[in-house]
Order: structure tokens, then sequence, then C-alpha cells
């Protein structure tokens, strides 16, 4: 029992002489929610934000110091280095507490950067064992710092707002394990959000807007060669079947005024068929709407009605797809889609023949939309309100 | 077993020196017939003891005798009305013999012969009267003992809503017969013992006959045979002295001060020691989850006990790792906390001059200051510690900048946690661990909690408890016993006696109790019809 | 020896952390690697190891049902012979045991550790199982019946946590080369599933010998439906990419975010992990320590608890000088080195004792 208990000692005091290593109290830590990436010349520019606890609110309980000006509670520190490993060394210079990235938020990518390639960043991001997954990836159209020294009015930081904007799901939202996905699949190609910046409204100082994601980068390898807007990239999320929240108007024949509906579930489904050596794609979609507005004189509960309204937004659709195919199929040639995953899973021991050139056949393939969509129900009104009940068309 | 036997030659040799001094004493003298002698050699015994009592008289106006007595340890007036005023009539010196009229008319129920001065003495100390006869060579023992006890009371320790509400009380007989009120079947057997060189303390083993398995008996029996002590106060001496591993931080045995306890423990096959002078049962042998049981479990509805058993276990938990968490997640794996939670946190420990370890330990350690404090403390200073105990682990301490709120705030949930477990020794136990496992998170985070964790249940496993796995039923596993562990199954249900404990005679009631109105009816118009 | 007597029930409990512990680390970029999206279905294969090793193992207990491989290897190859062959199991289980507490180590300092060093991490660790064998093989299993469930309770609600983001595409299209690559994909794996060999020396101890049997085979199901669900999850939710994470399933646990609440629990899986880490550990640490005993004809097997710990100290220490190199080590040569042991030896000492029997016969 004795030599138990000298063993015991012992051991506790080895844990508590030695084993400290890896501890660092919170109040070490530089938190990181956000890091922007910008390729300065041929050096990486790495953007840190960082949370100053002590102008969060919380700090009003502790001794009054209650000075938090209004959106004060980040910062931002640049470090720049030949890789981001490097630049990460130069930023910790600066900073008197330890850089801890458990709590990223967003990777946003100045253009530059991206046009410049991404796959030696992303595999830095992922090695290390600190950094979430989960983080957002973006493209900022001017550069990564831009985005995140802003301040914005409402949420904490500027990367909780790109982080919250991502998960709105309006248009893209990709992670870093999407990107790292994407990357190494049979595709070639990928597609990132990209934000600019909300012009600022009179009387705020130039930091205090907020960065919004309008538009999608589109990479072909790890570069990004070029980007297609909100309308463009809500047809790729059509055709990639991550289309959540969508307004669609659309005006009816015969009637002044136009209908908007709003899509409640849509399902695409992407059917290769390889003919003659030819390949084709038939993208199906379908979806189930509520009508949101009607500023036709139309009743809708008139079938005919709902006919000629589900026929113009099936038509809506289509061509919004088909405007986003000629631009990113015929102009881009970037497969974003998925065509190649679609045709390796259905046609396994074609597809391995036709890898190697995909790029050239991508182009090539003859798309066919087809749209159905069913509306539902009209909303909380029957008729149209505000106009006299005769003229409502029945 | 070979570690038992040891021990019980190194008693023996220990125990030869006290037999020689009790040789030396007088006590075993046998009484002789001469009164004077008598006397004399027990007032030297008792010499410088003012409180025992030696009252000479005649019988009947002829025969010398002398009553002794410890003064409050006998009912006077009884003596005074019933006892002396028989002895002194004109009878009793015509009855043909002295015993016949002793038996025949001196009304107290129970009258013991004795032969030597030690069971004189023993006579006397039991509140017995001893009445010396001249030239009668023995001596009689009139048991009208009497002496000041306290009333029945509820058992603080253990509070109920709903059950029983006396407590045992001091008085090994009281005990007794409460025990015996409750269980009324001969079987309930009582075995005593007298321990303690001078204090001569009675210790009862209760069991119930053909329920406790003979090897328990047997292992408590040579368990008990080792103590010798100068003195017994509480039952905590016996079970330091009877416990399985000296050294272990967990209570091994049950000790409760509720009948209801003891006796449903008795049901199931387990083993009661009782002791003079205190309220605590012991009850052997223990599992770590009988120490989580409380008496109200089997007194509320199941469903709601075992909801209740289930916060319990999630709060020894918490009594036993909320502070290493806050600790390990707090220096080590900051990433866990959700962003916004650990910005708040951040920002209330901004201002902390401790790291969050020193911080912990700090708190915890004036948490259990003050605690004991509380116990200790007369009466009239309570409020005064509570008023102070606010100060500390409160607002006031946040105010100072010497403590972060989120800590104030885990202390407090800890302090309360651990009371939630009934059996106060081992929700003590539980308490003292997380002082070593605050320091192993704050060594190796959460790596070091779950070392610290696997260490103490590697100790629970090695333990037993007279010869029960301190973990069972949970390790080893036994299914069937998960009814009264995981789940307080409904009593209708409960219709074998724990496998452990129970072996001799599983069944405990008739299967199929459970109530169904409609059969009654069934029953009923069967009944009529016929 | 060892007077202890466990459960056929604490004997598969213990044989499931026995190889779960490092297979679920390790096996899913192992199999991905080779068998891409048919890595779910290499462990089915590899369980066949399993379930033939487990089927000697029993044959061999049959015919001696008192003794462990040690001794009774004494009995089939003579006493010279199979005093070598036990050093061989001996030599074995103590480089055996060494590369399981490297891996513990590389594991913990690679993710949270990073500045401690791997001697601590693993001194501590084998600290804490000396204490556990030093209790013997009821202590062992008694901790097994109380943290398996809490592991697999675990297991379950990583999956459970992980459905979100689940995308069932991932796994087509099936058999894209045939199924010779889950086949390579099982190459590997099945040498863990070799580890089962390990019942040979825990059997004598079981209560309930024939349910001995059904639950040592019922232990490999349970592995191997634990790892095709494991599979399933990485490949359903990293695809294409799960080759190239180290670990995959600790990649995908840190992918889990339930309403931004509940996120990186990396740290709470790897503490779950540790105890089946512990588990597996502790199981090859008890049976190197008694069979040591055995061999070297002792009567107390907890005098060697330290010294052996000690010895597995060094050999993790030694097992390879960096991850890599470990990692090549386990991707290359176990195949041939565990199944060598594990499954050949015993075979050919099934063969030997059948020939020992029939000759007695006749």
């Amino acid at each position: 029992m004795k030599r138990a208990i000298i063993c015991f000692v012992v051991s506790i005091s080895c844990f508590l002489l030695s084993g400290c290593w890896d501890r660092t109290e919170l109040n070490d830590l530089a938190l990181v929610t956000g890091i922007g990436i910008d390729q300065k010349g041929k050096e990486i520019e790495l953007t840190a934000q960082l949370v100053v606890p002590k102008k969060l609110g919380a700090g009003a309980s502790m001794g009054g110091n209650n000075s938090g000006s209004s959106g004060g509670a980040t910062i931002v520190r640049s470090g720049t280095g030949k890789t981001l490993a490097d630049a990460i060394a130069h930023l910790q210079e600066k900073l008197p507490r330890r850089l801890f990235w458990g709590h990223v938020k967003v990777i946003v990518f100045g253009e530059k950067a991206a046009k410049a390639g991404i796959r030696a960043h992303m595999d830095f991001l992922s090695r290390n064992p600190q950094t979430r997954l989960r983080s957002n990836v973006l493209v900022s159209d001017k550069t990564a710092k831009s985005v995140l020294e802003l301040l914005p009015p409402i949420e904490q930081s500027s990367a909780e707002v790109l982080r919250e904007l991502s998960n709105s799901q309006i248009l893209m939202n990709i992670t870093l394990k999407d990107v790292l996905q994407m990357l190494s699949g049979e595709t070639g190609a990928a597609a990132l959000p990209m934000v600019t910046l909300l012009p600022i409204e009179k009387e705020k100082t130039p930091l205090e807007t907020i960065a919004y994601i309008d538009r999608t980068a589109i990479f072909k390898g790890d570069r990004m060669i070029g980007s297609i807007g909100d309308k463009l990239t809500r047809g790729a999320l059509w055709i990639r079947n991550e289309i959540e929240q969508a307004n669609i108007t659309v005006s009816l024949k015969g009637a002044e005024g136009k209908i908007t509906s709003t899509i409640i579930r849509a399902n695409t489904k992407l059917i290769p068929s390889y003919k003659n050596g030819r390949w084709k794609m038939t993208i199906d979609i379908t979806s189930r709407d509520d009508v949101l507005l009607n500023a036709t004189n139309l009743s809708l509960y008139n079938e005919k009605h709902i006919h000629q309204l589900e026929k113009a937004l099936a038509q809506a659709t289509i061509e919004r797809v088909n405007a986003t195919l000629k631009k990113v199929q015929k102009e881009m040639h970037a497969d974003i889609f998925g065509f190649a995953d679609v045709i390796h899973r259905k046609y396994p021991k074609q597809w391995n023949r036709i890898k190697n050139r995909w790029d050239d056949i991508f182009p090539e393939i003859e798309v066919k939309v087809k749209a159905n969509v069913v509306v539902q129900r009209p909303g909380m009104n029957t008729t149209p309100q505000g106009i006299p009940e005769d003229e409502v068309k029945k | 077993m070979q570690f038992f036997k040891q021990r019980r030659k190194q008693t023996n040799k220990e125990n030869v020196p006290a037999m020689e001094r009790e040789h030396k004493q007088p006590e075993a003298v046998v009484l002789s017939a001469d009164i004077t002698q008598n006397i004399q050699t027990l007032q030297t015994i008792y010499e410088n003891c003012c409180d025992v009592v030696f009252r000479s008289f005649r019988i009947g106006g002829e025969v010398n005798a002398t009553i002794l007595y410890i003064d409050g340890l006998v009912n006077v007036e009884q003596l005074n009305i019933a006892v002396l005023p028989s002895l002194m009539t004109k009878q009793a010196a015509e009855a043909t013999t002295l015993a016949s009229f002793l038996k025949e008319s001196l009304p107290v129920s129970s009258l013991t012969t004795v032969q030597t001065v030690a069971e004189c003495i023993e006579q006397l100390s039991s509140g017995s009267c001893v009445l010396l006869i001249d030239k009668q060579p023995e001596a009689v023992a009139l048991s009208i003992a009497k002496w000041e006890k306290r009333s029945l009371e509820e058992p603080t320790g253990e509070g109920v809503i709903r059950g029983p509400r006396e407590g045992f009380t001091e008085s090994i007989s009281t005990n007794l017969s409460l025990l015996r009120r409750k269980l009324k079947s001969p079987k309930l057997k009582t075995k005593a013992k007298t321990f303690g060189t001078y204090t001569q303390t009675t210790v009862v083993v209760t069991y119930i006959d053909g329920l406790a398995s003979e090897t328990l008996l047997e292992e408590v029996e040579v368990r008990l045979s080792r103590i010798d002590v100068d003195g017994i106060f509480e039952t905590s001496y016996i079970e330091e002295l009877i416990e399985d591993n000296p050294y272990s931080l967990f209570p091994q045995v049950i000790n409760t001060e509720r009948p209801d306890v003891v006796a449903a423990n008795l049901l199931e096959g387990r083993v009661a020691i009782l002791q003079d002078g205190t309220p605590f049962a012991l009850i052997v042998p223990a599992s770590f989850y009988s120490l989580l049981q409380s008496s109200e479990d089997y007194y509320q509805r199941h469903a709601i006990s075992t909801m209740i058993r289930w916060l319990r276990y999630l709060f020894l938990l918490v009594s036993l790792l909320l502070p290493s968490l806050y600790v390990a997640v707090l220096t080590f794996h900051q990433e866990m906390v959700p962003t916004t939670l650990l910005l708040t946190m951040a920002a209330s420990r901004e201002l902390i001059p401790f790291p969050a370890l020193v911080e912990a330990l700090i708190m915890e350690i004036v948490f259990e200051a003050l605690r004991e404090a509380g116990v200790r403390l007369p009466k009239q200073a309570g409020a005064a510690v509570s008023i102070v105990g606010a100060l500390v682990i409160g607002q006031a301490a946040v105010q100072a900048g010497i403590v972060s709120a989120p800590m104030i705030m885990v202390v407090a949930l800890t302090g309360i946690a651990s009371f939630t477990i009934p059996r106060y020794a081992a929700g003590i136990a539980l308490r003292m661990l997380r002082f070593p496992m605050i320091l192993l998170a704050g060594s190796l985070g959460l790596l070091g909690v779950m070392l610290g964790l696997l260490l103490i249940l590697i100790h629970m496993a090695t333990l037993r408890s007279f010869g029960v796995p301190y973990l069972s039923p949970m390790a080893p596993m036994q299914w069937e016993e998960m009814k009264d562990v995981l789940v307080r199954v409904p009593l209708w249900k409960q219709n074998k006696r724990p496998r452990l404990t129970g072996t001799k005679n599983r069944t405990r009631q008739a299967p199929n109790q459970k109530p169904d109105p409609l059969e009654g009816d069934d029953q009923l118009s069967k009944g009529g019809q016929s | 020896m060892e007077k202890g007597k466990i459960s056929a029930l604490q004997l598969a409990m213990m044989m499931y952390p026995a190889i779960i512990a490092t297979a679920i680390l390790l096996v899913p970029a192992i199999t991905a690697h080779h068998a891409k999206q048919d890595m779910w279905l290499s462990p089915i294969w590899a369980a066949f190891t399993g379930a033939i090793t487990v089927w000697i193992a029993i044959r061999l207990h049959e015919y001696y049902p008192k003794q462990t491989a040690i001794e009774y290897s004494a009995q089939i190859a003579g006493k010279w012979f199979g005093n070598i062959i036990g050093f061989v199991f001996l030599f074995f289980y103590l480089h055996a045991s060494g590369i399981i507490v490297r891996e513990y180590g590389e594991f913990i300092i690679g993710n949270f550790f990073i500045r401690t060093p791997l001697l601590f991490i693993m001194g501590s660790m084998i600290l804490v199982c000396a204490f556990a064998v030093r209790g013997g093989v009821e202590v062992v299993a008694r901790l097994s019946e109380v943290a398996v469930p809490v592991v697999i309770v675990v297991i379950a609600l990583f999956v459970i946590m992980l459905i979100p983001d689940m995308e069932i595409k991932n796994m087509f299209p099936i058999f894209e080369h045939g199924i010779l690559p889950s086949l390579k994909g099982a190459i590997i794996p099945q040498s863990w599933f070799s580890e089962c060999f390990l019942i040979a020396f825990l059997l004598p101890y079981v209560a309930n010998q024939q349910d001995g049997k059904k639950y040592a085979l019922f232990s490999v199901v349970a592995i191997c439906l634990t790892l095709v669900m494991v599979n399933f999850t990485v490949l359903f939710v990293l695809g294409n990419i799960t080759a190239r994470f180290v670990y995959p399933v600790m990649s995908a646990v840190r992918y889990i975010s339930i309403a931004d609440f509940l996120e990186h629990l990396e740290a709470f899986v790897m503490a779950i992990w540790v105890a089946g880490a512990f588990l597996k550990i502790a199981v090859f640490y008890y049976v190197l320590v008694l069979s040591t005993a055995q061999w070297l004809r002792l009567t107390d097997y907890r005098l060697i608890v330290f010294p052996i710990g000690f010895l597995i100290l060094l050999f993790g220490n030694w097992a390879a000088p960096n991850v890599m190199e470990l990692s090549h080590f386990l991707g290359t040569s176990t195949p041939f080195y565990l199944n060598t042991v594990q499954t050949v030896i015993p075979l050919l000492l099934l063969l030997g004792a059948k020939w020992r029997h029939r000759g007695k016969k006749a």
C-alpha cells in the first residue's frame, strides 16, 4: 500500500510539474473568426480577424468597463510571407496572444489570390488540426482584407455576417470540405460564392457596412477563371439541386401585372444518356410552389389560370437554366454542375474512356432541360385583393 | 482469505496484554456468602464513584441485605414504591426460601441470579439493581432500568417527502423495537455482542433467517470477532474495522438511521449491524448503486422514481466532473465551446488574475469550507454563514474581479449536485475526488479527465463489499438486476430478490400482481354466477 | 495463476474494443485508398479472417479447455519447440502492444496535444492500464462492461449527428472496377480481425464455456457491422477525399454541426475513444503479462506488470521513427506479420493438436 501511495504521489506530481505543454489560458488566445488570403505580388498576405473580448458587451459587469463602441469588437491584423504558413508566422510576431484557429468561421480569398490558385492554401487549412472543415469559403471581388476589416452594424463581426449569409442558402453555400471535394473530384471545376461590398449609407464611416454574396466565382482546376451573376447562379443552383429559397416572377399572357411564386420544394435530376458516341444530358426539374404575390386581375381559383401560371413558371425556370448553361458550359467550359460525377455513376465503363478528354467533351454535351412546376396553394387570398370584384377575371 | 487469517493472528497476539490486564482485576471473584465481604469488594471497585448507591436494609426486618444501583440508570420511583416495600414486609421473612419468595412476590418482570463480581458489575452498568442478601453466595439483579433518552424524531440526514418519519435513536432497545415492529416474523434474528474494553457497548447483528446467506453471516461474524478496541461510540468505528478496503474513499457499507431502510435491506438478504448509543445502523454488503438509492424511490410512483434516479446519475457525474470539464475545455479545448459563449467567457475572464485551474481550485475549496462551517457552526451564527457565503460565492466576488461569473455557476452547480446523492458518505467521496480531477484536467485536458475517470473506475471495479463486486450489477453485468438500477420497475414486477444478496430464497412475492380492474370484474361476475 | 472468472458477454465486450479502438481510426483511410466508394464492403470480407481465427481458437480450446495458447503450444509442439512458439507469441504481443500504444500516442499528439512529449502521453496511459491489469481479468472485464456501452452509444451518436451532411450518391457506382478493389481494401483490415486470436488466452477463464464460442463470433459480427457503419458514414460525408485524411473519422467528427451549438465535438469524442483505446491496450497488456508469467512458469503475474509496462513503453517508442513509417508499416507489413502469428501459427497448432489426438485414439 505504501508503494501505491508513493506511486500515486509521484505520478500526480509528474502531472502537475510537467503536463502543461499544451495548456493555454483563454486570456492568452487571440480568437480568430475569419481568415482572408490575398496575393500581394509574389507574396501571400494573410489577414486574420480577431475578437477583442475587452470590447464585448459582456465586459460591462466586469468592474464597469463599459466602453464598447458600437461594432468595435473585432480588429484585423495581417502578415505576409511566401506561403500561408510563413504569413502566419509573420502575423504571430505582431500579436501578443497566440493565434487560435478553432473558431474560424469564414475563409475569404481575394480575387487575385483566387486567380493564382488556392490548392496550396486549401492543403494548409485542412492539414491544421485547429481549423474547421465546416468553415465557409468565399471569394471577394476586391481584397479579402477589405471584407474582413468591415465593422458590421448588426452582427458582432463581418465573419459572422458572411457565415449567416452563406447559411441562408439564397446563393452558394460552400464549406471547406465541399471545396476539397470539388477540387479532387472528377469535374475539375469548382464554384465558390463571391462577395461585394454593400454601398455605404450616408453619415456612416466607410467601414460600417457589410459584404454580401451576389455572384459566384467559377474555378477550373484550382484557379478562378471568371464569375457569374446572381441570376445565373440561381440557374446553377437549380442544376446542382441546391435551390432552397427562390421566388420566380412571371407575367401571363392576356393579363397585366405579374405573379410571383415561391418554391416550397424543388428537386432536380440529372439523367445522362449515351447514344452513337454522343453524350446527352437531361435536366429534369420538378418543383412545388406557392403564390406569393398576384398583381394581375386573374383569379387563381381558376384551374385554367393555374395551368397557365405553371407553364409560365416552368418556362421561366428553363430559361434561367439555359442561360446559365450557355455561360458556364459553352463559354467557361467549367463543369460546376457535377455532370462528370453523374456520368461516372451511371456509365462507369465509358467514363474511364472519356475521363481524360472530359474538358473537350463537356462543352459539346447536348443538354435538354425539362421543368414541371406544380402550384399548390394560392396563399391567403382567393381573388386578387384591392380591386373591385367585377374587374376580377374569373 | 489468507490475508484475513494473517490479520487474525496478529490481533490475537495483541490481545495477550489486554487479557493480562483484566486478570489482575478482582472482578472474576465469585461472590461469597458473607455480605459484608461482598460489599467491601464492590466498594473498592466503585471507589470514587459518587453515582453508585449502596442502600442497606433488612428483608422483613430480619435478614441483612443491600441493594446497589447506579443513580440515573435505574427507575428509582419503581424501586421506592414497588420493590423496597415488598422486600421489607414481614412476609418476606416468613417465606420458605428466599429465592422462591423473590420469584413469587417481587413485582419485577426480569430477575437474574448472578454469581460473580464481574456479573454484578455488568448488571449494574446496564441499569439493573443488584440485591445482595446475607448468607447467600449469589446476588439477584432486578432490571428496572430507566434512563433519559431522546424521543423518536424524524431522521435529519435522510429526509423524505413520503414515507415513515421515525428514525433510530441512541437506545438499542428502542431501535430493536422499531425494527421488530416492522418485521414481526420470528425469523428476524438479533444477535447481541459486546465490544469495547471500557465502553462495553452492545452491538446487535440482525438478519432474517432463511434470507441472509450463511457465508455472509459467517463473514460478518469473523470480521466482528476481530474487533478488540477500548471503546466504540459510533458504528463508524465498526465500519472502519470491518470494511474490505480500508484505504478506499468509497463507503463499502451502507449506513442509515431509518428503520424502514434497514428492514427493506434485511428483506433483500442483507445483514444489519446496530449499536447502542448511536442512531446509525450499518448494512452489508453494499454496492455502489445501492448507495445511490433512496428509500423514497420505493415510496413514490415508479416512473417518477426512475426519472429521479436518472437525474441522480446525471448529477453524480456533474458533481464529479463539472469543474474539471470546465477547466479542461477552457484551457485545452477552446474550440468546443460555441463561439458566442466562448466570447462571453473570454470577456468575463479578461480581468481575472488567476489561471482557470487555480480559480477552480480556490472556489471549490472555499465552497467545501463553507459547507463544513455550515455543519459545525452554532445555530445562532448560521445566518452569518449564509450571508458570507453568498458574498464569497456570488456577485460580490465577480464584481471584485477575483473570479469569473461562469466559475461561480460551476461551483454552485457542483455543490448542489453532490447533495442529490442520498448517502452522504458517497457524496462526500465524489466531492473529494473532484480535486484530483481538476488537477488532471488542468494538466492534460479532457485526456486527463478521462484518465482520472478510468483510474476511479479501475479502483471501483477492484473493490468488493463482503464478497459483492462494488459495481454490480453493472459490472459484472446482470441484466435482470437492471430493473432496480437503470429504472425502478413497478413493485408488482419485482418478484425476485437481488441475485447477489438474496441467493437463498429468490422469490419475493407472488407473480402476476399487476393491478387489473377488469380481472377483478371477471372474478366478481364469476363469483356471482357460481 | 488467474483465479478470476469472466462471463461470455464480458469476453465479447473485451474483444470489441480490442479491435475497434484502433481500427475505427485507421481502417477507413486505408480501405478508402484501395476500395474507393466500395470501402463499406471491405470490412465484410475482412471479417472472414476474424471468423476463421475465432474458429481456430475455439477448436484449440476444445482440445485443451483449461489452457491458454502458451500452455497448449508446449503440449502440442513438445517442450522445446513449444517454448519457441510461446516466445514468438510473447514477442509478437509485446511488439503489437507497443505499436498500439504508439498509434494511441500519435493520434492524441497529432490532433490535440501537439507540444506534449510522446513518452508522457504513452507512459500515462500504460500506467493507468497497469493498475487495471494488476486487478486481473475480472477487473478488465468489468471495465469493458462499463465502457463499451458508452463507446457504442457515442459511435451511434456520431453517425446520427452526421445524417444531415450525408450524401448517399457518394457510394455509387458500386463495383466500378469489379469486386477486386474492395477485396484489396480488405487486406489490411483483415489483419486487425486476426487479433481475435486474443480469445485463445481468455477462453479458459470464461465461466459459461458454451456461450463463450457464441459470443466470440457475435463480437466479430458486431465489430464488422460497426466498421461497415463507420465506413458508410465517412464515405457519405467525405466522399472522394476520405483517403486523403489520416483519421477520416476524426475529420468527419470535426464536420458535425448541429444548431451552431454542437460543434467541434472531437475533443469529447477523443475522450470517449481514449476509454476504448484504454481497453484495447489493457486487454493486450493483460494477455502479454499472463502469457509471460505462464511462459516463465511464475506463480503470480502481478510482479511483472510494471516491468512489462516499461517494456511496452520502450517498444512503443521504438516502433517507428515517425508517423509515416508507422503507417507504412501498418499499410504493408501487417497482413503478413499479424496473420502469420495470429492465424497461420494457430492453424498449424490446430493441425498438430488434431494429429496428436488422432494418435492417442489409435
